[in-house]
């Protein structure tokens, strides 16, 4: 649906007054450090205000609470960006992830359980990877038996970010150990509460532990929690992953043109001692006007990719090729950004966990952005995918 | 480099690398970055690595002294070496020989004495150093003022040795730590490895007799001081860019996805081959510059830049993509590799930063500057 210009600007100034009566002032530093208690009450708390203003969720169709289009999303994200408002870090697996597979691949009952209590605050965490499944997902080897009305799950799930906080669990199981790798898996939601789950945090490169490792002994799922056919996981976590991959693009090249290589610039503005600004050195000029135009290759491309998925018009591997462009770009653009910051850069020792991947505290920032280019499947798989399904190449021996 | 000397410093390494062993971030699970233990850093007479025999150190030179610095990048160590042995030893060695000199050399060489030099780090200031500190001479009283940010080792240091401006020649002054008007602030970074510290002087008195200067050129002293710490933080970033290319091999091909060995993956397999690739032309850069800066060949600059400009950014990509290689792991702080990312990352601004060492480089260009 084709919104007017006039409308957009009408929407953009609505949004931006929004943000500048309602994005908590000194946020950052409030939040730089913070325990995780107070961490995850200012997300739900914030969750909250943007709902109620119908901004939360609006690339979820519209009787979900959703149905903003496209050129509006890129708006609100834009000034969201622009105005320094806080990530919804917390729930991105909830509005994204799961909200994806249910919208896909759920059942009227499921969508109708979670979808709205999603709304309310519960929070998700993805349940896939496993200490030897990681690239190679579908060897997982967390196992279901079956025994009448329910699933019996045992086995060890790896790297699962905010399994300490969740509610609900979107979970990869071998159903039929029997069957080729990809056709014996079952795609669960599983209740946080169930008993037998047991979550160790682990502690990140940066020393924070918001992803974490859970062990599952004996845990009972019931039938009614099964997403899409028994051993037919495979394809709605393919299809899923590929459904939020382009939405969550969007909003996070805008962050990263806005806020991310915004803040650079002014870093780059800053007068130094002698009265000279990086930004005068034509080898720092030139290096930032090279981001720019990436950046803005990227937005658009990201666009062009949600309109396309909208449209179910994907080109195969556009997905991948967004979130390798957009992974890397910002980890040269942090990489960069430390490196000619220079010593002050390694100064600031925590960052504002609601900030995501450009929080201007840029060596911390710099090791952040491997989380962008290790999960989700990594650079390496990435490249693999756009040759092989983009260009229709010949396999790699023994991968995917 | 003839091979006598060849053989004494591959005994050097081999003893270095076997003390070190358990001392990485990478065997201490990433999560102590405990300093080294000075005294038995001082009986294994690293310490006064080039202290005269006669002051009791073993006489060696920067050739040696580089081996070390190399295998403690290796172990991304936390040890007050770099200020107090490679800045510290050598700040003392370039001054004409006064009183107090012979002494502190013998102190630093046995460990019970520790010294810091705080020379321009933050600023992108290559070449001529310019002094951070100035002195005041009002009648017979002798004051120094100025301020050094990220000096390293200051804290702990019972001394320390101040780059000042005595009306425009470089001169050394020696304060301690409590002088009134002088201020120390802890400057923590992310790395955890390192220690430094901002030093601020105000007005503070001064001894005539802690007012040293260089031996012969002031300036070539002072410039010498400076390209010992760029190349010392090259020989780390060497070290520690080498470790991680060979705990990445070990991983790679230790770590089974898709029912095979990772590192047979031409991804996987390429990149480690960058890394040697980048290795191989950083230890041939930091060898010149080496051998340049230890029979100081004049113009030692040229190659001391080329290898801080080019094995720091190195180091950088080479720690980055350890971390990607190893997966998930990688990115945990239990593993280590994090340290060794945030370290390379911190040696490529200290002293110089890639962008600076180049543009002095390129100054030769156009036929004027010093080359
Ligand atoms: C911060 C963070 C958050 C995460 N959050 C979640 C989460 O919420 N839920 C979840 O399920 N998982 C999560 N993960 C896991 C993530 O998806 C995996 O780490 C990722 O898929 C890579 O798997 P691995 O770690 O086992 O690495 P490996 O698969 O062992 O890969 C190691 C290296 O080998 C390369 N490689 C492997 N196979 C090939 C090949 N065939 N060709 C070329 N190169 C190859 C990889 O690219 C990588 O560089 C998270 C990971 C991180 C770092």
């Amino acid at each position: 649906m084709a919104v007017p210009d006039r409308d957009l600007a009408e929407f953009r100034s609505t949004v931006g007054d929004w943000c500048r009566a309602n994005v908590p002032k000194d946020w950052r530093r409030a939040q730089a450090g913070a325990p995780e208690e107070q961490f995850v009450a200012f997300q739900k708390a914030w969750f909250q205000e943007l709902r109620q203003v119908g901004w939360a969720v609006p690339h979820w169709p519209a009787e979900w609470g959703g149905g903003m289009s496209v050129a509006e999303q890129i708006v609100l994200y834009q000034e969201l960006a622009a105005n320094d408002a806080p990530r919804l870090v917390l729930a991105f697996v909830a509005i994204h992830h799961a909200a994806s597979t249910l919208l896909v691949a759920g059942t009227d009952e499921q969508r109708r359980c979670h979808l709205p209590a999603i709304l309310d605050g519960e929070l998700w965490v993805q349940g896939f990877s496993e200490p030897d499944a990681g690239s190679d997902l579908a060897s997982l080897r967390t196992t279901g038996r079956r025994e009448g009305d329910v699933f019996v799950v045992n086995g060890q799930k790896l790297w699962s970010s905010g399994a300490a906080h969740a509610d609900w669990c979107l979970l990869l199981v071998r159903t039929d150990p029997g069957a080729p790798k990809r056709e014996g898996i079952s795609y669960f939601l599983m209740d946080m509460r169930t008993p037998g789950i047991d979550v160790r945090p682990i502690r990140n490169a940066n020393g924070e532990s918001h992803f974490c490792e859970m062990f599952l002994d004996d845990v009972v799922i019931p039938v009614s929690g099964l997403v899409g056919p028994e051993h037919g996981g495979w394809r709605v976590a393919q299809e899923t992953l590929s459904a939020e991959r382009g939405m969550t693009m969007l909003e996070l090249s805008e962050r990263l043109g806005r806020a991310g290589f915004t803040w650079l610039l002014e870093a780059c503005r800053v007068r130094g001692p002698s009265g000279d600004r990086l930004l005068d050195d034509p080898v720092v000029a030139d290096r930032l006007a090279a981001f720019e135009i990436e950046v803005a290759g990227l937005r658009s491309l990201c666009r062009r990719v949600v309109e396309r998925h909208e449209a179910g018009a994907s080109a195969p591997a556009e997905a991948s090729i967004a979130k390798l462009l957009y992974s890397e770009l910002l980890q040269r653009v942090m990489d960069f950004a430390t490196e000619v910051v220079g010593l002050e850069a390694h100064t600031q020792l925590t960052k504002p966990l609601s900030s995501g991947w450009e929080s201007g505290a840029w060596m911390l920032d710099y090791i952040g952005s491997y989380e962008w280019t290790i999960p989700g499947g990594t650079s390496e798989i990435q490249r693999t995918i756009i040759g092989e399904r983009g260009l229709g190449l010949p396999r790699e021996p023994a991968a995917r | 480099m003839d091979s006598d000397f060849g053989a004494v410093h591959d005994e050097l390494r081999g003893v270095a690398r076997m003390m070190l062993a358990n001392h990485s971030p990478l065997t201490t699970a990433g999560r102590s970055f405990k300093p080294l233990d000075w005294q038995l850093l001082a009986s294994s007479g690293w310490l006064g690595l080039e202290v005269p025999a006669a002051q009791g150190g073993a006489g060696a030179g920067f050739a040696e002294l580089a081996v070390l610095l190399t295998e403690f990048g290796r172990v991304a160590a936390a040890a007050p070496y770099l200020g107090s042995v490679v800045l510290g030893t050598a700040a003392l060695s370039l001054l004409e020989a006064n009183t107090g000199r012979d002494h502190r050399l013998q102190e630093l060489a046995a460990g019970t004495r520790r010294v810091a030099v705080a020379l321009p780090t933050d600023r992108p200031e290559v070449g001529q150093p310019t002094a951070p500190f100035r002195i005041r001479r009002a009648g017979s009283v002798l004051e120094v003022s100025g301020r050094a940010g990220f000096v390293p080792d200051v804290v702990g240091a019972d001394e320390i040795l101040l780059l000042a401006a005595d009306d425009h020649r470089p001169v050394l002054v020696a304060v301690a730590p409590s002088a009134p008007g002088l201020q120390i602030d802890a400057q923590p970074v992310v790395d955890e490895t390192r220690h430094l510290a901002a030093v601020i002087a105000d007005g503070v008195e001064i001894d005539p007799d802690s007012l040293w200067s260089f031996t012969g050129s002031p300036e070539a002293g002072a410039a010498r001081l400076a390209e010992r710490a760029m190349l010392a933080v090259a020989c780390d970033s060497l070290g520690l860019a080498t470790m991680m290319m060979e705990a990445t091999v070990a991983y790679v091909t230790d770590r089974y996805q898709f029912g095979r060995p990772i590192g047979s993956y031409q991804a996987v397999k390429h990149a480690c081959a960058d890394m040697l690739v980048g290795i191989s032309i950083c230890s041939e850069l930091v060898g010149t510059a080496v051998e340049a800066l230890s029979s100081d060949e004049p113009g030692s600059w040229v190659p001391v830049s080329m290898a801080k400009a080019h094995v720091s950014s190195v180091a950088v990509e080479i720690a980055g993509k350890a971390i990607q290689l190893h997966g998930g792991v990688g990115y945990t702080w239990e593993r280590g590799l994090h340290a060794y990312l945030k370290r390379a990352a911190l040696n490529r601004s200290l002293f110089g930063s890639p962008i600076a060492h180049r543009r002095r480089l390129a100054a030769r260009y156009a036929g004027e500057g010093n080359s």
